[in-house]
């Protein structure tokens, strides 16, 4: 009681209902899933909560190959996509912040993806990819580009590459959009100062620019590892990890295991190998934000 | 900017437009197309061969959505919407209060456990929706939050908190510390100066924290389709769902509701717009 | 049961309609005066024509019906699961089917008890063998899906066509009547990306029922009777093989590995298919010209026989089933009754259903005839004869989880992904073990 009086106290209760919120929402639910883990929980059977398989789950996890690729193809998917979003991102951001008109507009458009939620877009380009009646591929046809369909999500490669294409879409502006704020930010002295000792564009991108930007890159990825799993609406929707499991991420693996097989025990034992992986990205970003930040001179 | 643009030759100016331009249609015609789809009927779109120039535009669609055609039953999409707006609106401003609160707390103090709460509390936001669902499921359940609209607020709390305390934890760091202590020593009370001095510098911030925390409650699915199943609850992006039967998706229906998620969502990004620069600009970073 | 009698009598008295005679044989519906009962049904306007009858029940019953939920089918199987597990069953009827029933339990009761034999015996007897699970008929059903052949009349019926068909395989160019004939004309008509000669479903249940359909066509099954796994037998091998000639050839669409029902469909009412192995649902459709190019060439044929001489027959049927947990179970079963009822079902077969009472199949012919739909008219009899050898997947709660190892290896096997037999052994082994968990294989 003492203790809650002291000013000591203070940053603890203003935190309280942030911690409270959490604990409720994401910590209990974590914790009921990590018993589940060892577990031979079946959804259809409430007494099977309770029927303790020790580590079974993970046991059989390690020798399912189906469940390593997924693992790998996860990896993948998240660090293409993060660093594409990246690239294109910045490139957006450096193109718009050239334009000198209109910049509301152009912002508001550059956002529009950030509109649409993820089951849509996954119905979205479900239907542009579409082999026979797709617009891509009407495209493609009536341009006399091609002659026979393409199976934009079946082949192996190309199925990997409209979902990724499509979560692209959906969260590049996320990128564009933190990085222009970073751009506006920029100070322009030592930019004109690097011009007139005869610097040249790139000189001055490389050296001024990009390090002025890098803590802002890094709150982007950090930002966009943390709910990259939203892609999971998306991909269930294009090809819900098929055809013949090629684009199988754990996200989708983990929902057909739960819910289609009833086998929740098992599908939170890669639940739990699927949060460690997110952890590791989102722990690595904020590493490099932290030094990032510090290189700036700013946070302790 | 100006400076540096009037440096550009009149090509590279022209090369720098063509750019933005190519930029913005591949941003805008995969959303585009969902848009004119709303106002097609269904046998124009997704046919071979193709049709290019609609023969025909309708609001068909939107009258099938709000039940002015005799053929099919309407849905109760204004129900939805404004379940939608209750949710995204409360949850963004308890956000908001709550996040801002932590984000005080982590800018001028100091305490134990600080680094750590604070990893904590991003890599809350790192479980995956669908780990989460089954769980909450059951507890939302035992304690009566299933299909309510309370359930989904304090499911979104969760999911915004961390974001506003990290935005509004830059802001108030680069609010100079004695600008509150001046305040202080006039005689505020720490909570005035806080109105009177913090609060409104750090507006910009809580509007780039309000927007995405409104964009991602707005448009969240996986877990509203789990926790929410009627009226009561049930959310525009789980309303699309309306429209997939078990041998039909009805992809021209489902566009036109698509566009009365997209325009609110929409006119608030552009009306917000110069705030979110700013805002998001001395947000995380100058710590 | 005495109280029962006593309803029935009121009941009777009340309305004054009934005879004597009549009563032993007419189901009656009871008075359930403010009572509210919930219930979880499938969603999508094909079923949900039915659901129009629902006032003309609550006004007979004086009960209220509340709809508490309203989707397809996979996503009402995990609603009802989750419920399961949070033990939050707080409604009476839900929506259910052949294939999902046996997951649930003993969530629904059995049926026998409630409701009278002479009422049973309405229903068509082997549809209704398929609802039992353990013995127990833990639902009604309310529309029967048995496969059968669509096909475009106008193709079969191009003299050049058949010219061509005939020089090629010595054989009269008519609707295919084993899965040899039905490869033949597949690979014959495609001519993409404008025609296909067919597309299946590659992926979930519709993958794994299409390769048991053939697999059984050809003398095998996915188990022994001893619920050993042997769909990996040559005749497994052989109809992935089918599936695997027609992709190679690019008779079908390349994407059908990733095509559901909805995308079938939509591509045979748009003319891109020559034939298409289906669900009765959507005759109606597919007939109708507003939505159909192929309304006016649209031809029906029983589904073709494999190696074994015997049809696959793969089957289901959509139904209604009451929870134990109910708090009123005798207003659930009136209402489960009254939607599979002569009417209701009269109103399923007039939308083009195969329905479940034997009744229905005689007049509803009649209808189509004089309502001048000669075209589905036709289509009853033919129909009829497959429900003959209709067979339903294993009725065991693990089915869809075994058919969730089939189809991905199958698809593997068809895109060529893996050898077929290499794949189907993976399967077979992954369904052991699933087997061997759920303790139905020693």
């Amino acid at each position: 009681m003492k203790f809650l009086r002291s000013p000591r106290a203070t940053p603890y209760l203003l935190l309280l209902p942030a911690i409270v919120v959490i604990l409720a929402v994401v910590l209990v639910p974590l914790l009921v899933s990590f018993w589940t883990s060892f577990t031979g929980y079946t959804l259809t059977k409430p007494a099977t909560l309770f029927q303790f398989v020790g580590l079974r789950n993970y046991q059989r996890l390690l020798g399912n190959a189906d469940f390593w690729w997924a693992f790998a193809r996860t990896i993948m998917f998240i660090t293409i996509a993060l660093n594409l979003e990246l690239v294109l991102g910045l490139g957006l951001a450096l193109l718009i912040n050239k334009i000198t008109w209109g910049q509301r507009t152009l912002r508001t458009i550059m956002m529009f993806p950030m509109m649409f939620s993820p089951i849509l877009v996954g119905f979205q380009f479900k239907y542009l990819f579409n082999d026979a009646v797709g617009l891509v591929n009407n495209a493609l046809f009536d341009l006399g580009l091609i002659h026979e369909p393409i199976a934009w999500l079946v082949e192996a490669g190309l199925a990997n590459f409209s979902i990724i294409f499509a979560e692209m879409w959906m969260s590049t502006s996320v990128f564009a959009i933190l990085l222009l704020a970073g751009l506006m930010a920029l100070p322009k002295e030592p930019i004109e100062a690097a011009r007139v000792d005869g610097c040249n564009a790139w000189q001055v991108f490389r050296h001024i620019t990009l390090p002025f930007l890098m803590p802002f890159i890094y709150i982007a990825l950090t930002i966009r590892s943390l709910d990259v799993a939203r892609a999971y609406d998306m991909v269930k929707i294009m090809t819900n990890g098929g055809p013949a499991q090629r684009t199988e991420l754990l996200w989708t693996l983990m929902t057909r295991v739960g819910y289609q097989n009833s086998q929740m025990g098992m599908a939170n034992a890669m639940g739990y190998i699927s949060i460690i992986v997110s952890i590791a990205f989102t722990v690595f970003y904020y590493r490099k934000l932290t030094s990032a930040r510090a290189f700036m001179g700013g946070a302790q | 900017m100006s400076a540096s643009l009037t440096m550009e030759k009149p090509w590279q100016r022209w090369l720098i437009r063509f750019g933005v331009f190519v930029a913005m249609v591949i941003l805008v015609v995969p959303g585009a197309w969902v848009v004119l789809t709303a106002f097609r009927p269904n046998i124009e779109i997704l046919a071979r061969p193709a049709v290019w120039i609609p023969h025909q535009l309708t609001l068909r669609n939107f009258q099938g959505i709000f039940g002015l055609l005799t053929t099919q039953p309407g849905l109760p999409v204004v129900q939805y919407f404004i379940n939608s707006l209750v949710i995204s609106v409360t949850s963004t401003v308890v956000a908001l209060a709550i996040g801002m609160m932590g984000g005080y707390a982590f800018a001028r103090y100091r305490f134990r456990g600080k680094g750590a709460l604070f990893l904590g509390f991003m890599l809350s936001r790192t479980v995956p929706g669908v780990a989460l669902s089954l769980p909450l499921f059951i507890v939302w359940a035992r304690i009566g939050l299933i299909d309510t609209e309370l359930g989904l607020i304090i499911v979104y709390l969760a999911i915004n908190v961390p974001f506003t305390i990290w935005l509004t934890d830059g802001f108030f760091r680069q609010i100079p510390v004695d600008l509150s202590e001046a305040a202080q020593i006039d005689g505020c009370t720490r909570w005035q100066a806080f109105w009177r001095v913090e609060f409104p510098l750090a507006r910009a911030g809580l509007a780039s924290a309000a927007i995405f925390a409104f964009l991602t409650s707005w448009n969240e699915f996986a877990l509203a389709s789990q926790l929410s199943r009627t009226t009561a609850s049930k959310t525009l992006p789980v309303g699309l769902l309306d429209f997939t039967a078990q041998f039909n998706v009805d992809w021209a229906g489902m566009s036109a509701l698509a566009v009365l998620i997209i325009i609110p969502a929409l006119v608030l990004t552009f009306v917000v717009q110069k705030q979110l620069i700013a805002g998001l600009t001395f947000g995380g970073v100058k710590g | 049961m005495s109280n029962k009698l006593t309803m029935a009598l009121l009941a009777s008295c009340a309305l004054g309609l009934l005879g004597g005679a009549a009563m032993a044989q007419d189901f009656d519906y009871g008075k359930f005066d403010g009572y509210t009962l919930k219930v979880k049904l499938i969603g999508g306007t094909q079923y949900e024509k039915l659901y129009t009858r629902i006032p003309e029940w609550e006004a007979m019953t004086g009960a209220k019906v509340d709809i508490v939920s309203s989707k397809a089918h996979f996503d009402l199987d995990r609603e009802i699961k989750q419920d399961i597990a949070s033990g939050s069953i707080s409604w009476c009827v839900g929506s259910n089917h052949t294939s999902f029933a046996p997951q649930y339990g003993d969530l629904y009761v059995d049926l026998k008890q409630h409701i009278a034999q002479a009422e049973l015996d309405k229903y068509v007897p082997g549809t209704l063998a398929s609802a039992m699970v353990d013995g127990r008929l833990v639902q009604l059903p309310r529309v029967t899906d048995v496969s059968n052949i669509y096909y475009n009349k106008a193709l079969y019926a191009d003299p050049a066509k058949q010219a061509a068909y005939k020089a090629k395989y010595g054989k009269d160019l008519v609707p295919p009547e084993t899965f040899d004939d039905f490869k033949n004309q597949i690979i014959f008509f495609a001519d993409p990306p404008n025609l296909y000669g067919t597309a299946f479903a590659g992926k979930d249940e519709g993958m794994s029922g299409r390769f048991m359909e053939l697999l059984r066509a050809n003398g095998g099954d996915i188990f022994d009777e001893n619920w050993k796994p042997i769909f990996n037998s040559d005749a497994g091998v052989a109809a992935v093989q089918w599936f695997k000639d027609i992709y190679d050839a690019k008779a079908v669409p390349a994407g059908t590995v990733n095509y559901g029902w909805d995308e079938i469909g939509a591509a045979m009412a748009a003319g891109q298919l020559a034939i298409d192995l289906d669900w009765p649902g959507w005759a109606s459709y597919f007939s109708d010209p507003a939505s159909s190019k192929v309304a006016a060439n649209l031809g029906f044929a029983v589904s073709p026989v494999g190696t074994s001489g015997h049809r696959g027959g793969w089957s289901g049927s959509h139904s209604f089933s009451v929870t134990e947990q109910c708090d009123n179970i005798p207003a659930a079963v009136s209402f489960a009754v009254f939607m599979t009822n002569d009417e209701s079902e009269m109103m399923e077969a007039t939308a083009g259903n195969l329905p479940t009472r034997s009744k229905t199949f005689s007049d509803v012919v009649q209808w189509f005839k004089d309502n001048n739909k000669p075209a589905l008219a036709e289509m009853f009899p033919i129909w009829q004869q497959s429900l003959a050898e209709a067979r339903t997947p294993p009725l065991i709660p693990q089915w869809i989880e075994v058919s969730n190892v089939i189809w991905p290896k199958v698809q593997a096997a068809i895109v060529g992904q893996e050898e077929i037999k290499a794949a189907l052994d993976e399967a077979a082994a992954q369904a052991t073990t699933i087997m061997q968990d759920a303790g139905l294989l020693k």
